[in-house]
């Protein structure tokens, strides 16, 4: 007893508690569920087995019935736009915003605390507020689009069908604009100064200085911002709902969104489980790309 | 000889803080020159200007006869040796060794040659394939001297290359860095903050204090005739014994007014009763008999490093440095003589060399 205790005080014991407790919360709150949430895709569920676990075996029945569904095609290239627009624009802003709050100028870092602002906004909230921006008649960004002369007639993001999904793409690029910049802030910031100096005397432009300093230096940073883009584009929920519940007729419906509809809305819990478990597949698949491609870690 | 550094009236403001002041300085093609100065004196700042990473407030800046204010770095035409290398961490010695040849668009092919050229004059043939992180400090050092002479430039600079070194690889790099300079016919300035570096490396030394040229010369000529009491004292080691004296009423004999005015004949006459600091060089005192001694000082401390041993006086003032072991301890009274031609003259207000006919 006393070596158990002593071990726990000050030996390999308390290594062993704080990993054990980590690995019971994972495996309870995040292992347990994922597991569960697979072998729901393979079975059939009802209303009535919900609550017992031992429901009929479906085989991948859920899968060809998701596949078939007249707008599935349409989800996919819907989360397709979203993913990809969103985390192209959040980088490309957030890295230009990051280079831009390098020069040393005065409250450089104050306004870039600032755009902190949207981070920790609600979804919900930003979603509001982009639907109020975006709206129609009476919308701020149409208003600034006409007064510049840039559309003549009004542009209607929410409800036009070709549109619609582009509207809650902008809004999700607002609000992962300032994790992106100050994730990328924060690589640029680890380059060392003497390094683009050096750079100069060899007789480097401002361009070569950042396509072959900067960009390879921030390699891993890119891959850490790009992966972690995708999983929170993935699991971005609350836009949907404020913006455009999906609409009109699907045509800004994505992955995510259209899992919670099978599940809470059709209480088809098992399509809902099928939707994700795709989704799944594809954040795995992106995981083990970004894993590869950081495996040379070249730093200092 | 043609100027191919040149500054005419430089100055240099970091805001309200006067870094550089009024620098006149010309550096001939083909020599190695030295800037020293304690830390914070504004040698960097000055290396930082020549090569455009800074620019000067007013002034101009010459490289082989051209105006260079307002033209950027990339085109100046400098190769500088940074304190902490600055080796681009993700390129191999190879790539970092032609980088500046594939900038300026040389084939791969012959750029790897040249790189391959250069790997064997620096001694890194065997790591052309290395990271920067894979090599020791002292390859790190010659990566970034093989970076510089790659390019054939114009000028070298130095910033302090060797601070980051172990004491005898330092001496070797040193020697190392002068026979590639006398090889490649370089023009080279050089900033350190250690006086041995500057004295056996360079052609000239410049001596700066507070944004300054305190003194500029042959290191001998630093040496033997310091023009005031800060470059007597930075320019040799150990650094040179200063004595607050005076000059007696007749002008002939020095007083030393902090050893119990005991006093020595000077070599001329000098204003009487005037005001000095007479500075002595530690290897130019001796310990004498009662007889031959010149002043007397009460041993403070001994230290012997085998060839050398340090007798140092309980005010801690005056050094003593000799070859030959000593029996002295703490306490002891000891005599001291000096070659009256050995002492150094200052005025004790402006601290200026005192010249006299001699010298
Ligand atoms: N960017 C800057 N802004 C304001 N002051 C500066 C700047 N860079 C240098 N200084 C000041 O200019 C003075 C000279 O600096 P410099 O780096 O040239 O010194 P140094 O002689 O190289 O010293 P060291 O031997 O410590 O390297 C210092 O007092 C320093 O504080
Ligand atoms: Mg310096």
């Amino acid at each position: 007893m006393g070596r158990i205790v002593s071990s726990i005080t000050d030996g390999k014991g308390f290594d062993l508690l704080l990993v054990g407790l980590t690995m019971v919360f994972l495996l309870a709150l995040a292992g347990v569920p994922l597991v569960y949430n697979v072998v729901m895709s393979f079975q059939q569920v009802d209303m009535f087995n919900l609550s017992t676990f031992s429901r009929p075996f479906a085989g991948f029945s859920n899968y060809v019935e998701v596949v078939s569904q007249p707008e599935f095609w349409l989800i996919i290239r819907n989360t397709a736009i979203f993913v990809f627009g969103s985390i192209g624009g959040q980088f490309v802003f957030g890295f230009a915003l990051a280079l831009f709050f390098m020069l040393k100028f005065p409250f450089a870092s104050t306004i870039r605390g600032l755009f902190l602002v949207s981070w920790v906004m609600p979804g919900l909230v930003v979603g509001a507020l982009w639907g109020w921006i975006l709206a129609g008649d009476f919308g701020v960004l149409n208003a600034i689009l006409k007064g510049i002369g840039l559309i003549d007639n009004t542009m209607f993001w929410k409800s036009d069908p070709s549109l619609a999904i582009w509207a809650v793409t902008i809004a999700n690029i607002w609000l992962g604009l300032a994790f992106n910049m100050m994730l990328l802030s924060v690589g640029l910031a680890g380059i060392s100064q003497d390094l683009y100096e050096a750079a100069e005397l060899d007789g480097a432009n401002g361009f070569q200085r950042f396509s072959t300093i900067t960009l390879p230096m921030m390699r891993s940073t890119i891959g850490a911002v790009l992966a972690l883009g995708l999983i929170y584009t993935l699991q971005q929920f609350d836009l949907f709902p404020a913006i455009t519940e999906g609409g009109p007729a699907n045509s800004s419906n994505v992955a995510q969104y259209w899992a919670w509809q099978w599940s809470f809305q059709l209480f088809d819990f098992a399509k809902g489980a099928t939707v994700s478990v795709m989704m799944l597949v594809f954040v795995l698949f992106a995981s083990l790309v970004y894993v590869w491609s950081t495996r040379h870690e070249v730093r200092g | 000889m043609t100027a191919q550094i040149e500054l005419q009236n430089v100055d240099k403001h970091y805001g309200t803080f006067h870094a550089l002041k009024n620098i006149d300085l010309a550096i001939d093609k083909g020599s190695f020159v030295a800037l020293v100065g304690p830390s914070g004196c504004g040698k960097s700042t000055l290396l930082r200007s020549i090569a455009g990473l800074e620019s000067i407030s007013s002034g101009t800046l010459k490289i082989a006869g051209e105006t260079m204010n307002g033209v950027p770095p990339r085109k100046r035409d400098v190769a500088m040796v940074f304190q902490s290398y600055a080796l681009y961490p993700h390129m191999t010695v190879e790539r970092n060794l032609s980088y500046s040849l594939r900038l300026k668009g040389m084939s791969r092919a012959d750029a790897k040659k040249k790189a391959e050229e250069v790997a064997k004059t620096t001694g890194l043939s065997e790591l052309l394939h290395r990271f920067p992180r894979q090599l020791s400090g002292g390859q790190r050092q010659r990566v970034a001297m093989g970076r510089a002479i790659i390019r054939n430039p114009k000028a070298f600079l130095f910033d302090e290359p060797l601070s980051n070194l172990d004491a005898s690889l330092r001496v070797q790099m040193r020697k190392e860095i002068r026979s590639l300079h006398d090889r490649l016919g370089a023009t080279s300035v050089y900033v350190t903050h250690d006086q041995i570096e500057a004295m056996t490396m360079a052609d000239y030394v410049v001596v700066m204090r507070n944004g300054v040229i305190e003194q500029r010369g042959r290191p001998l000529e630093l040496y033997d005739f310091p023009a005031n009491k800060f470059v007597a004292g930075f320019i040799g080691s150990p650094a040179m014994n200063f004595i607050a004296s005076s000059i007696d009423a007749s002008g002939t004999r020095l007083i030393f007014d902090e050893y119990s005015g005991e006093s020595i004949a000077l070599e001329q006459r000098l204003e009487p009763n005037r005001k000095v600091i007479a500075g002595i060089r530690p290897e130019f005192l001796r310990v004498a008999s009662e007889a031959e001694a010149n002043f007397h000082i009460e041993v403070g401390t001994v230290e012997s490093t085998g060839s050398a041993t340090y007798i140092s006086s309980q005010d801690q003032m005056v050094t003593v440095v000799q070859s030959e072991r000593t029996e002295l301890k703490p306490n002891d009274r000891v005599g001291l003589k000096v070659d009256s031609a050995r002492i150094h003259l200052f005025d004790a207000k402006t601290e200026a060399r005192i010249v006299t006919d001699a010298g």
